[in-house]
């Protein structure tokens, strides 16, 4: 076994040639999928998602600024990354696939930019028998990864780890390999190759291809990213009439005004391409007779506001909980747009198998929107909807006693809790489903004005 | 996209059963390995920084609990002690704040008895950007500025306007512990 093997799966072996542009600030490892929200920060696609508030609005982790859409994954930035760090993205590659099938919710695969969908290889896990929402669930390899044995068998590896102590954590394949399984040298020999390659192959230089705007088509210069994950020069975005930002690639609405720009990106370009980036700063100062003065980008109050869609209350539980609130579905997304949570209808997809399931907004429903999911869900035109019967009450009970699940429930919960012990959420929704007593506890809460913590 | 397992279909129809039948997980799973790899990088991030006045470790065998220590800062009343704290993360952390308390002492508004801390970077304001860095800077700097307006010891926030009798007072409950 090459020594080197230790070292290309060890934690972070790889991780000290890379930028810190690079550092998502969440996983503090390098970006895996990136998305980069409209304040121009850039997180991984899972930091972002897990991040977000599932029944309010969100913030960035960084500078607090507001977004209700969970925004779509840069492929530009995701292919350029790739391209950078072939072995570092490889690993993480695999640790979030790891984490995706034991958490079985997967995050949309690329092949290529652009993204025509090969379906080469299709692996088929069986669902969890215990788990009676999911039987079977299928999803698409991309070409050029490592075979499906060998992600099987690193998936094996990594579960026996021992999950301890920081000097334990240290993942030693090369000894497990070599004990129990006979196989597992070859297997993990064939993994090495693979990443030989990769590595081999991208010896190349990243070019101003890589990293051109989708409008221009030449080096970017002040990128700003949509929430469809598309790349354009700031001064390549021209503002509409009615300031409703709409991507020129893939048409889809911009939601939250003129995005900022990614300087982490920008930087990065610069250092990158210093004599390129010059000229395109003197082009750009050429015509900056219609610009507007660049916005600075961390602020929140500069840019431009644009069309603002409708945005989720921040901390107002009491307007929830009467009926005339919004109608919000907490923890529901919209595969189409992105806004999380749902606010207005819902409808569920009634074939989607996935445990992720399958959500549009009402808007997006009536603009019969064909986009795929946010989690490489195989939805196809053909499933059919049902608009989502909308309990506020009974959501926002169960949601609380999930999201307090590990035993430390709130005081005003420990009473419910009391009587009918080992079963909260059964309590909960059958006194709100048919007493009125919890109607008063509800109106309590809310008089209270004790904000329950989400 | 559904994030916490609603099941509304199987619910709707007969809430206990699914409930049982389901044993509640967690609303957002995250495993462990990344909340173990996350916290590594922050412990080596902190070790390499040598910020002055703040410092951590984890416990000798649980790495989901640390202890630190703050120093109060200069030209505040609380300059000269030390304080140490426990941090306690949850598996799903970062996304989740630690819990967060002081084992020694601290006679300060928004302390109370116990140690618990008022401070909404730990509660409601939380970010999975911050860390146990930014964590501890945040509590040395509330030493010397506390939130008057909420406090948790009203006896500390009475006595705040008074500096010198404050100082007195820190000092001699400092020294008792």
């Amino acid at each position: 076994m090459a020594p080197s093997m230790e070292d290309q799966f060890s934690d972070g072996a790889d991780s000290d040639e890379i930028s810190r542009n690079f550092i998502c600030c969440v996983c503090l490892d390098l970006l895996y999928k990136p998305i980069v929200l409209a304040c121009g920060h850039i997180s991984c696609f899972w930091c972002v998602h897990l991040s977000m508030d599932g029944a309010h609005e969100s913030h960035c982790p960084i500078c607090r600024n507001p977004y209700s859409h969970f925004p779509s994954i840069c492929q530009r930035l995701h292919f350029m990354l790739l391209k950078m760090y072939p072995v570092a993205y490889k690993r993480r590659e695999k640790q979030t696939l790891e984490r995706e099938e034991e958490t079985r919710r997967f995050s949309p695969r690329f092949d290529a930019y652009g993204g025509g969908s090969h379906t080469d290889k299709k692996l088929k896990i069986e669902a969890d028998p215990a788990d009676s929402s999911i039987t079977v669930f299928e999803f698409k390899l991309c070409p050029d990864s490592s075979s499906n044995r060998v992600k099987k068998h690193f998936a094996d590896l990594m579960q026996r780890q021992p999950v301890s102590l920081p000097q334990d954590f240290v993942i030693p394949i090369s000894k497990q390999t070599s004990g129990g399984n006979p196989q597992g040298a070859t297997l993990a020999e064939e993994e090495n190759d693979v990443l030989k390659n990769n590595l081999d192959q991208t010896c190349e230089q990243l070019s101003i291809a890589d990293v051109q705007c989708t409008a221009c088509k030449q080096l970017l210069f002040r990128p700003v990213v949509l929430n469809c994950g598309h790349v354009y020069c700031e001064t390549c975005f021209t503002i509409p009439v009615d300031e409703r930002f709409r991507c020129e690639v893939c048409q889809v609405l911009h939601p939250s005004g003129f995005p900022k720009v990614c300087l982490e990106l920008d930087h990065f370009l610069e250092e990158q391409f210093p004599e390129e980036y010059a000229l395109r700063r003197e082009a750009v100062q050429l015509k900056a007779v219609h610009l507007h003065d660049a916005p600075s980008t961390c602020s929140k109050n500069s840019g431009i506001q644009g069309f603002k869609w409708s945005s989720v209350p921040k901390e107002d539980y009491c307007t929830w909980l009467k009926d005339n609130g919004p109608k919000i579905h907490p923890c529901a997304g919209c595969d189409s747009c992105g806004m999380y949570p749902i606010v207005g209808d819902r409808y569920r997809c009634k074939d989607c198998k996935e445990k992720m399931g399958f959500d549009l907004c009402g808007d997006c429903y009536n603009t019969n929107s064909k986009l795929p999911g946010r989690f490489n869900q195989q939805h196809t035109p053909e499933h059919k909807f049902e608009l989502v019967n909308w309990k506020l009450k009974q959501e926002m009970l169960r949601l609380m006693v999930e999201q307090l699940g590990d035993g430390s429930a709130a005081p005003y919960l420990s009473g419910i809790s009391l009587e009918q012990p080992g079963d909260p959420i059964a309590a909960l929704v059958s006194i709100d489903d048919a007493e009125e007593t919890a109607e008063n506890d509800v109106n309590g809460l809310a008089a209270s004005d004790a904000t329950p913590e989400l | 996209m559904t994030t916490v397992n609603n099941g509304y279909q199987d619910n709707n129809n007969n809430p206990a059963v699914a409930a049982t039948k389901q044993p509640l997980p967690p609303a957002k799973s995250v495993d462990t390995q990344s909340v173990l790899k996350r916290l590594q990088s922050e412990l080596m991030a902190l070790m390499m920084s040598g910020d002055g006045g703040i410092s951590a470790f984890p416990e000798e065998d649980n790495i989901f609990c640390w202890k630190g220590t703050i120093n109060g800062s200069k030209d505040t009343v609380f300059e000269g002690t030390e304080y140490k704290l426990s941090l306690s993360f949850p598996t799903d952390y970062p996304f989740k704040p630690p819990k967060v308390k002081f084992e020694t002492g601290c006679f300060h508004p928004n302390v109370d008895v116990y140690g618990n801390i008022c401070l909404d970077i730990l509660q409601d304001k939380w970010s999975s950007a911050y860390d146990v860095r930014t964590i501890l800077l945040s509590i040395q700097s509330l030493l010397g500025e506390p939130n008057i307006s909420s406090p948790l010891n009203t006896q500390a926030a009475a006595l705040w306007s008074n500096q010198e009798e404050y100082r007195k007072m820190v000092m001699k409950l400092y020294k008792a512990v």
